[in-house]
């Protein structure tokens, strides 16, 4: 009985910890949200600590544009690679490639933001970004997304090593969901002679694909709370940018750089509104994750 | 060209392309382990490790203060996550087996899992700092205790439920009440997957930077005492890294070495043990 109980409380503290997280950033946040409510929140590009008016734009403009970049990046190599594990490589090299892509998922994502500071970010600026502006700058559209002096402390270097980081995630989900895929249907469809990319195709896609798309949406979930690997790259500056090539904010780089400056209430009250939003959106985003990932096994069960 | 030739050669290319992506995906790993390795090694000295460090701008001195903290608050997260979690994977595998409740806690641990780890940051910050008036290395340990316990009640859960039940049975037939079914019989049976599950957790959280940004924050002097701002190799690493001083990179670097080195060792006996107990 009494283990039964102690069991049963310790198991509770992870919905403590969830509903407590709710509402102490709700309580927090309950002066920012009175002064400046939600739309005005979080349309709002003001940042600004001495005239105590502050806004949420620019850090949602940031995250929002890292973390679809960093899945335009991610999910093709991501799939290619679950590809490559489940159908493409011989059996001596599945092992070994599986292990590389979850090491990479070990990675810290400090080191992530330091190799990016220091190694990525010199050679977007030097090699990368005058390359991109020379070639595709020069398309109408086009011009306007690689404008102004290549540094390396900018968008798209932030959203490379966010897409690195979340490859491991996506791959390793679809591989998954690949390997659920019944050799049963895969081998009527060999017998009736299709070709391995047509197998991958027409069967193991379709077949997976709630799985995959779940695999996406946690990525998703990551690359929107990811705070170390962008706060070295991105410069934390509170702007809106129609440049790739140009210093941005996110949610995360924001809290990170100025939560232990905040020296007034309505300041730090302002950051854990941002904190909220962010719990919230993750939190709403990762749910819809498990529910295609359960959705994915259950018809696989049915 | 006919068509079988036109689908075969379609069929070559996609795999051409998907062993392109792996490559492109081990190519990172190796660039940057590479990279830290090369530059790690190159700033690696036994001042590092034994000395604190210097004041801004002078040359020399050590990381002491942090390789210490980190390992303080890394293990008093471990003695507060470890029991929280095993107990609560306890309960969802034994007592709420196949219950709604267990559903449902065990799908909020996942989702936890995957939470900004700043967030939880924010509201250790809120719950402890504030009302104590001061950062502390009890803080940052409590944050990445929270990070430890979804982790540790998955692994848990799905350790217990891998024991069979005729185990089970043969102990209740001999008479033992379910508290000492668990203790003495499933536990011993699902030790080493729950061990595991304890080691990767620990490698998940040693490498966290962003809840101990406003929990333990960070000291440049020495301190053993956990009720003080706690420095701690990731934060030093992040202040070092972003600092104006060649010698600060390095030392950055060298921490950045330990860590990744510390990490994937960890992870890969962690998934050595896995594939050695449990596939076969």
């Amino acid at each position: 009985m009494i283990f039964s109980f102690i069991t049963g409380i310790a198991a509770i503290s992870v919905v403590l910890i969830i509903v407590g997280t709710l509402y102490v950033l709700f309580k927090e946040s309950s002066l920012s949200i009175e002064r400046f409510g939600f739309l005005k929140f979080i349309t709002s590009l003001d940042w600004d600590p001495v005239r105590e008016s502050f806004g949420a734009a620019a850090a949602l403009y940031g995250t929002l544009v890292t973390t679809a970049l960093a899945l335009i990046i991610a999910i093709p190599v991501a799939i290619g690679i679950a590809i490559f594990v489940t159908e493409v490589a011989p059996n001596f090299l599945k092992g070994p490639v599986g292990v590389a892509i979850e090491l990479l998922a070990a990675i810290p994502s400090i080191i992530y933001g330091m190799w990016g500071l220091f190694t990525l970010a010199p050679i977007m600026s030097k090699y990368i970004e005058p390359f991109l502006q020379k070639t595709i700058g020069k398309l109408p559209l086009f011009n306007i997304l690689f404008e102004g002096t290549p540094l390396g402390i900018d968008l798209l270097t932030a959203s490379m090593i966010l897409g690195i980081m979340i490859i491991p995630f996506t791959a390793s989900i679809s591989r998954d969901a690949f390997n659920l895929t019944p050799s049963v249907v895969k081998e009527s469809a060999y017998a009736v002679g299709a070709t391995k990319w047509e197998v991958v195709r027409d069967v193991v896609l379709p077949y997976s694909k709630l799985g995959v798309f779940g695999g996406i949406v946690i990525s998703l979930g990551r690359a929107l709370g990811e705070t170390m690997a962008v706060a070295f790259v991105l410069g934390n500056n509170n702007q809106i940018t129609t440049s790739l090539l140009d210093a941005a904010a996110t949610v995360t780089v924001k809290l990170a750089n100025e939560f232990t400056e905040a020296d007034k209430d309505i300041y730090l009250s302002s950051l854990y509104y941002l904190a909220l939003l962010l719990f919230m959106a993750s939190f709403i985003v990762l749910s819809i994750a498990k529910f295609l990932l359960l959705k994915a096994e259950n018809k696989l069960k049915a | 060209m006919n068509r079988e030739k036109f689908r075969i050669i379609q069929s070559r290319i996609a795999f051409i392309v998907s062993t392109l992506t792996a490559m492109f995906g081990i190519f990172w790993l190796i660039f940057i382990i590479g990279d830290v390795l090369v530059h790690g090694i190159g700033a690696l000295n036994i001042n590092l490790f034994i000395k604190d460090p210097a004041p801004a701008g002078v040359e020399g001195g050590g990381l002491r203060n942090a390789f210490v903290g980190h390992l303080m608050i890394t293990f008093f997260a471990t003695l507060i996550g470890v029991p929280v979690g095993v107990l609560g994977g306890t309960f969802l595998a034994e007592y709420a087996r196949g219950k709604r409740i267990a559903r449902f806690i065990s799908i909020l641990s996942d989702i936890m899992v995957s939470v900004p780890a700043i967030v939880v940051g924010t509201f250790v910050y809120a719950i402890i700092v504030k009302p104590i008036g001061h950062f502390s290395g009890w803080a940052g340990a409590v944050a990445l205790a929270m990070i430890m316990i979804p982790v540790v009640v998955r692994t848990t859960e799905n350790m217990l439920s891998l024991v069979s039940w005729t185990v089970r049975e043969a102990a209740f037939a001999l008479g033992a009440p379910y508290y000492k079914v668990i203790i003495q019989v499933v536990y011993r049976g699902a030790a080493t997957g729950i061990l595991t599950g304890i080691l990767l957790s620990i490698a998940r959280v040693t490498g966290e930077a962003a809840p101990l940004l406003f929990t333990s924050f960070n000291n440049s002097f020495f301190s053993a005492n956990m009720n003080e701002p706690v420095a701690s190799l990731t934060v030093s690493i992040f202040q070092y890294a972003m600092g104006p001083y060649e010698s600060w990179h390095a030392q950055a670097w060298a921490a950045a070495l330990m860590i990744t080195v510390f990490i994937l060792f960890i992870t890969i006996i962690g998934r050595l043990i896995i594939k050695w107990r449990y596939k076969k």
